[in-house]
């Protein structure tokens, strides 16, 4: 029950709805206590001869009108009670997604996508269930189990009433238990599924081998076994569910029994009518729902509170990089200087960047080549704050990166990471993602400079074709080109383009590469590439290994050295050569 | 990805009765299961009658003779108890009906996703297939599970109240036949309604998942470019809007659902009571069939209840077996072959006779390929990425059907083979061997159960993967977890040609591996590689040329053409395209200046 104290702020935030929620949940429990009441008396009126026109009549319109009070009241508790609980997992959705949007990326490389997935879609309906069903059982169990007894104890007989209800706290106790090994068999039955989910993902995944040694006929007889267990797995908790409903019919018999059999004394002692006997077995079956109710709702609080603890868990993780006190509120610009004698990523132990010093002056291009592994990344992702805690500083403009605020530091850089990841959205909505007010000439400018403008008019609905993962699917190539067109919208200060030319033939990077000369006259680029070609006009150059620099200069200079940068360069117009057939 | 299908009356009909038509190998066990639900449903509707027959004849009159009473309270005991177990028994047939049927709608689907051609997994995401097989069954179990079963025995139970109705009181049953069409009414009201705001409420929920993950792929990307506050604001409407389809969830579940079944409960009671009232005025009433009728009201509207609660899994079950029977009416089958067991390949002699071929109809990728590769010889290809190497091997496995050229196999065409006579005599390596869960051993024997751990150590020992194998943890039964991630890219491959040697094929196919292998796996490949293919006739795609310059023939591709053939040494002097890319691959960088010219 800890989690409706956990779920306090929630309560309090929502009283209005829950305590008019409750108050009618109460008023419709006391309600529901007079039709079987009416019963006993007109079945008495019936048995003594004594009905009347006017009587039945009189009995029949309070019967009517508790009927519509009650679909009245019934509706509006569950727009309260259920409707809070929608809300409330509205609200913790947001929360959620909000937090996630503050996340660094080192927070992301240690969890996993499926998992936090997990928690804002499971763990919250488990959470609006524990607000909502949880709330309803606890109060309804209790009221409408309340009243009804008090109302048999009081206007019938309090002796039957006690003698009836001694089988009814083994229902609770025994659908509580089932509760509990129906969660545990339903978790494996869920197991089994996801391990045929796993077979089946491998099974068209290695389809190319299975062919190939032909065998199909023996994977499918694989997939019948384990198809089977599924079913061995389900049928556990189809057993256990199976158990509910004779459990309950048995010891609502036994009740039903009990009543008639010593209801049938007390009738014959005088002690009561046969009417009020009626009227007794009909409360009993009203009895039937709260005594469950109270057994299921240690199960629905027991996940919510599991639940509520994974989301809580989770939206207190620290926000890692935040702005300093006093930060500057101003878009950086000018000179960048790296000095920076040691990175090491957040929980490992080998430093990945060792002795970076070097000065890139506002206007310039730099280009950082290297092996993979060498570095050229992490370089990058330490100017854009996605991680801290190096030796040493790196300036930007005449202050140090941590000195400006980051949303300011980040307007000032247009990033084009490796993995060219696009959204589910239009092809102008991904070229605009930094100004979705951007207008058609802007994106068209930007589209143009990144050559992918005459492709995307290609495309069956030009720019308003959608792409990524719901969308159509591009060449590496070309959503590359969109990336780098989506960060040349925002007309940055630092372009920086991390390897994002590696899938587009050599002349369209030199066609890129020469209307990015034209459009970003006094602005810096920053190129990390596998290709010495991206490279090669640059103003400086630096060669990373083992994350340190090993040569730098321009290329000229660097031909002159006859070092990895020279052995690189003719090795690659080599390929070049004979990519292109040898001539 | 979900697609929103609108289904017609008549498709949805059309899909149920093709699911259902899958109950019929489960004949026995459903009239066993109708049987039990029979026999519940009478101890259902006996039990008030025996309480209405001690109140009549026994209460009533104040009549209490022990022997009959007795009778009455152990036939009431016993019917309970036995009405209970049957009733356990009768509701786990019932699911085990669904769950055997869904497994063999499983097992179909599954089976048809095996025999589609290559073509087919192209054009199609792997994830989507997967759901085809294993969600979507899953939404179609739920309904068979609970809708179904659910609709049948409350149908039973419905009925076997009215028949107890009329028995007990004809006049009455009949007043109370007007709840019939009054339930029906709210029902289909409901139903029209509910459906629509259910599907939307789901429909919001997809999009809000599919905006929370592709959110949380691309952070990064919403970050660097400061665009936080916009998507939250985004995810914002959308969990606005699935709030609001939530609301209107629990408002018509409100208006039409429990509070409105419970109000025609009390218009019945009032019937009920109405009748047996009027009645009384003129003659007297049998008070214990008032009690029976109250009871059996009390009993009826629970299944209603639990019957318009699932309808809303229906319309999904519908919905999914609509996809998964597209998937099974899906018409692009892997190649055909000739059925006849008897044509053998003998020698292994391959020949492509002028074959192109396109993936898409459009743009060739093989144009007039033309070769013979005789018996035990060793064809190798060669030729940048895109030259259409890989397009060869997928033609000679006959993953995708070719239409121009022909290949032959020992003077035959290809097609007049049996599928398990080329499956038989056809090995083929993969560049990325793929690797399935399980262990070592699994993983080279494949589903051939009959072959022995001696025969596998012996498969492994040849092509030198003994050695590393038998280093791991557990040997030959050492797990491979999912596709092989914890060995390295040498020893897969090791393994994978391990599994083609097991095998024993008569033409071998080699797609060679082109990630960093590590100089130790390296000799080991090298060596497999060349006693593999001794007395095999092989075609191999080679990344690393130093790998075939002892084949008999070599074929030099670009952009789907045969630009240069011959021997390792006459390609050499030819100084053309081969030349170069031998060059490029032993450190002839230096001499880029004499071969540029």
């Amino acid at each position: 029950m800890r989690v409706f104290f956990q779920l306090g702020w929630f309560f309090k935030q929502e009283k209005k709805s829950y305590l008019l929620g409750v108050f009618l949940l109460l008023l419709v429990a006391l309600l529901q206590l007079v039709p079987p009441k009416i019963i006993g008396i007109v079945a008495d009126h019936i048995n003594e001869g004594t009905m009347t026109m006017k009587l039945l009549a009189e009995w029949v319109f309070v019967l009517i009108a508790v009927g519509l009070v009650m679909y009245v009241l019934r509706y509006y508790w569950r727009i309260m009670i259920f409707g809070s609980s929608v809300k409330l997992s509205k609200i913790l959705r947001n929360r959620l997604y909000h937090h996630f949007t503050n996340m660094s990326p080192a927070f992301y490389q240690k969890s996993r996508i499926g998992d936090l997935m997990a928690h804002a879609t499971n763990d919250l309906a488990a959470i609006q269930q524990t607000a909502g069903s949880g709330v309803l059982t606890l109060v309804d169990s209790l009221s409408t189990g309340g009243f009804v007894i008090i109302a048999m104890a009081f206007t019938i007989s309090w002796k039957l009433t006690l003698i009836c209800l001694i089988p009814m706290p083994f229902m609770a106790m025994l659908t509580s238990w089932f509760g509990t090994m129906l969660h545990r068999s339903f978790y494996k039955a869920q197991e089994a599924f996801s391990s045929l989910n796993d077979k089946t993902q491998e099974s068209i995944m290695g389809i190319k081998v299975i062919k190939t040694f032909g065998q199909e006929q023996e994977d499918i007889e694989d997939f019948r076994k384990q198809s089977e267990d599924v079913v061995q797995k389900n049928l556990l908790v189809a057993k256990i569910d199976s158990l509910y409903d004779p459990t309950i019919s048995i010891i609502v018999g036994i009740s039903f029994f009990l009543s008639i059999v010593f209801g049938a004394k007390y009738v014959l002692a005088g002690e009561l009518t046969i009417g009020e006997l009626i009227s007794f077995t009909t409360y009993l079956g009203l009895l039937v729902w709260p005594m469950l109710a109270f057994g299921w709702l240690f199960n629905i609080v027991e996940r919510g509170r599991a639940s509520y603890d994974r989301v809580s868990a989770l939206l207190r993780e620290k926000v890692e990089i935040i702005d300093q006190e006093n930060a500057l509120d101003l878009v950086p610009h000018g000179d960048i200087e790296y000095r920076i004698g040691e990175f090491t990523y957040p929980g490992e132990t080998a430093p990945v960047l060792k002795d970076i010093h070097f000065t890139l002056n506002r206007g310039e291009t730099l280009g950082i080549v290297g092996k993979t592994g060498a570095g050229k990344t992490t370089l990058l992702k330490l100017l854009i704050r996605e991680f801290e805690g190096y030796q040493g500083d790196i300036w930007f403009g005449g202050a140090r990166l941590q000195d400006y605020k980051i949303d300011k530091l980040r307007q000032a850089i247009g990033y084009v990471p490796q993995d060219h990841f696009l959204f589910s959205a239009t092809v102008a909505e991904n070229i605009a993602f930094t100004n979705p007010d951007a207008d058609k000439a802007e994106i068209e400018a930007a589209a143009k400079i990144a050559n992918i403008h005459e492709d995307i008019l290609q495309f069956t609905d030009g720019y308003q074709t959608v792409v990524g993962e719901r969308g159509v699917s591009l060449s590496g190539g070309q959503k590359q080109r969109i990336s780098i067109a989506r960060a040349l919208l925002m007309n940055p200060e630092v372009l920086i383009l991390d390897d994002s030319l590696s899938a587009v033939d050599a002349k369209t990077e030199e066609a890129i590469l020469s209307s990015l000369k034209q459009n970003r006259e006094g602005k810096t680029t920053i190129i990390t590439s596998h290709r010495l070609s991206a490279v090669q006009h640059a103003n400086q150059i630096i060669v990373l290994e083992e994350g340190k620099i090993i040569e730098s200069g321009t290329h000229e200079e660097l031909m002159e050295l006859d070092g990895w940068y020279r052995h690189m360069y003719l090795h690659q117009q080599l390929e070049e050569l004979v990519e292109q057939g040898g001539h | 990805m979900v697609e929103k299908i609108e289904l017609s009356g008549r498709e949805q009909r059309k899909v149920l009765v093709r699911l259902l038509s899958y109950t019929k190998p489960h004949k026995r066990i459903i009239i066993w299961a109708f049987f039990l639900l029979l026999l519940t449903t009478i101890g259902d509707i006996v039990l008030p009658i025996l309480v209405a027959i001690f109140i009549d004849d026994y209460l009533q009159p104040g009549r209490l003779e022990f022997k009959p009473l007795l009778l009455l309270g152990s036939a009431y005991m016993g019917i309970q108890i036995v009405k209970a177990i049957l009733l356990f028994f009768q509701l786990v047939k019932f699911q085990e009906i669904a769950l055997y049927i869904i497994q063999q709608l499983r097992i179909d689907v599954f089976s048809k996703v095996q025999a589609l051609g290559l073509k087919y997994f192209d054009k199609t995401p792997a994830g989507s297939i997967v759901s085809r097989v294993t969600n979507d069954t899953e939404a179609i179990k739920d309904m068979f599970v609970t809708v179904i079963s659910t609709f049948i025995q409350s149908g039973f139970l419905l009925s076997g109240i009215f028949i107890a109705m009329f028995i007990l009181n004809v006049k009455l049953a009949i007043f109370c036949t007007i709840l019939i069409p009054i339930l029906l009414l709210v029902m289909v009201v409901y139903r029209k309604w509910s459906s629509q705001f259910y599907l939307d409420m789901r429909e919001r929920l997809s999009q809000l998942n599919a905006k929370l993950s592709e959110s949380l792929q691309g952070m990064s990307i919403i970050q660097v470019f400061r665009q936080e506050k916009r998507l939250r604001k985004e995810f914002g409407d959308i969990n606005e809007l699935h709030y609001n389809a939530g609301m209107k969830n629990i408002k018509i579940d409100g208006l039409l659902l429990r509070p409105a079944i419970d109000l025609i409960y009390i218009f019945a009671l009032i019937i009920v009571l109405s009748y047996f009232g009027i009645t009384s005025m003129h003659q007297s009433i049998q008070i214990g069939v008032i009690y029976a009728f109250i009871n059996y009201l009390d009993r009826f509207f629970e299944p209603v209840n639990q019957m318009m609660m699932r309808l809303s899994l229906y319309q999904q079950a519908i919905v999914a077996g609509h996809r998964v029977f597209k998937l099974l009416d899906e018409e692009e089958i892997a190649p055909a072959q000739s059925d006849d067991p008897h044509v053998s390949i003998t020698d292994g002699k391959i020949e492509f006779n002028n074959l192109s071929f396109s993936y898409d109809g459009k743009r060739d990728v093989l144009k007039n390929i033309t070769f013979t590769a005789n018996p035990g010889e060793t064809v190798a290809l060669v030729g940048h990425t895109g030259s259409g190497k890989s397009s060869i091997i997928n033609l000679l496995m006959r993953f995708y059907e070719f239409e121009r050229g022909e290949i032959f196999i020992d003077g035959k065409s290809i097609r007049d083979y049996s599928k398990s006579e080329l499956r038989k005599k056809m090995g083929l390596v993969l560049q990325d061997p793929f690797l399935f869960y399980g262990t070592v051993k699994d993983n080279i024997r494949l589903h051939q159960s009959n072959m022995t751990d001696e025969q596998v150590k012996e498969a492994a020992r040849f092509v030198q993967a003994q050695e590393f194998i038998e280093r791991l943890e557990d040997g030959y039964d050492h797990k491979v977890v999912e596709r092989g991630a914890t060995f390295s890219s040498g020893q897969r491959q090791l393994i994978a040609f391990a599994r083609t040697i097991a095998a024993n094929p008569k033409i071998l196919v080699l797609d060679e591996a082109t990630a960093n292998i590590d100089t130790e796996t390296e000799e080991a490949i090298q060596t497999a590689l060349a006693k593999m293919r001794k007395g095999r006739t092989t075609i191999a795609i080679a990344h690393r040329l130093s790998t075939i310059q002892d084949a008999d023939l070599i074929l030099v591709l670009h952009k789907g053409e045969i630009v240069e053939r011959g021997t390792h040494q006459e390609l050499l002097a030819q100084r053309g395209l081969y030349h170069k890319m031998f060059l490029l691959q032993n450190g002839g960088v230096e001499h880029l200046e004499d071969v540029a010219n």
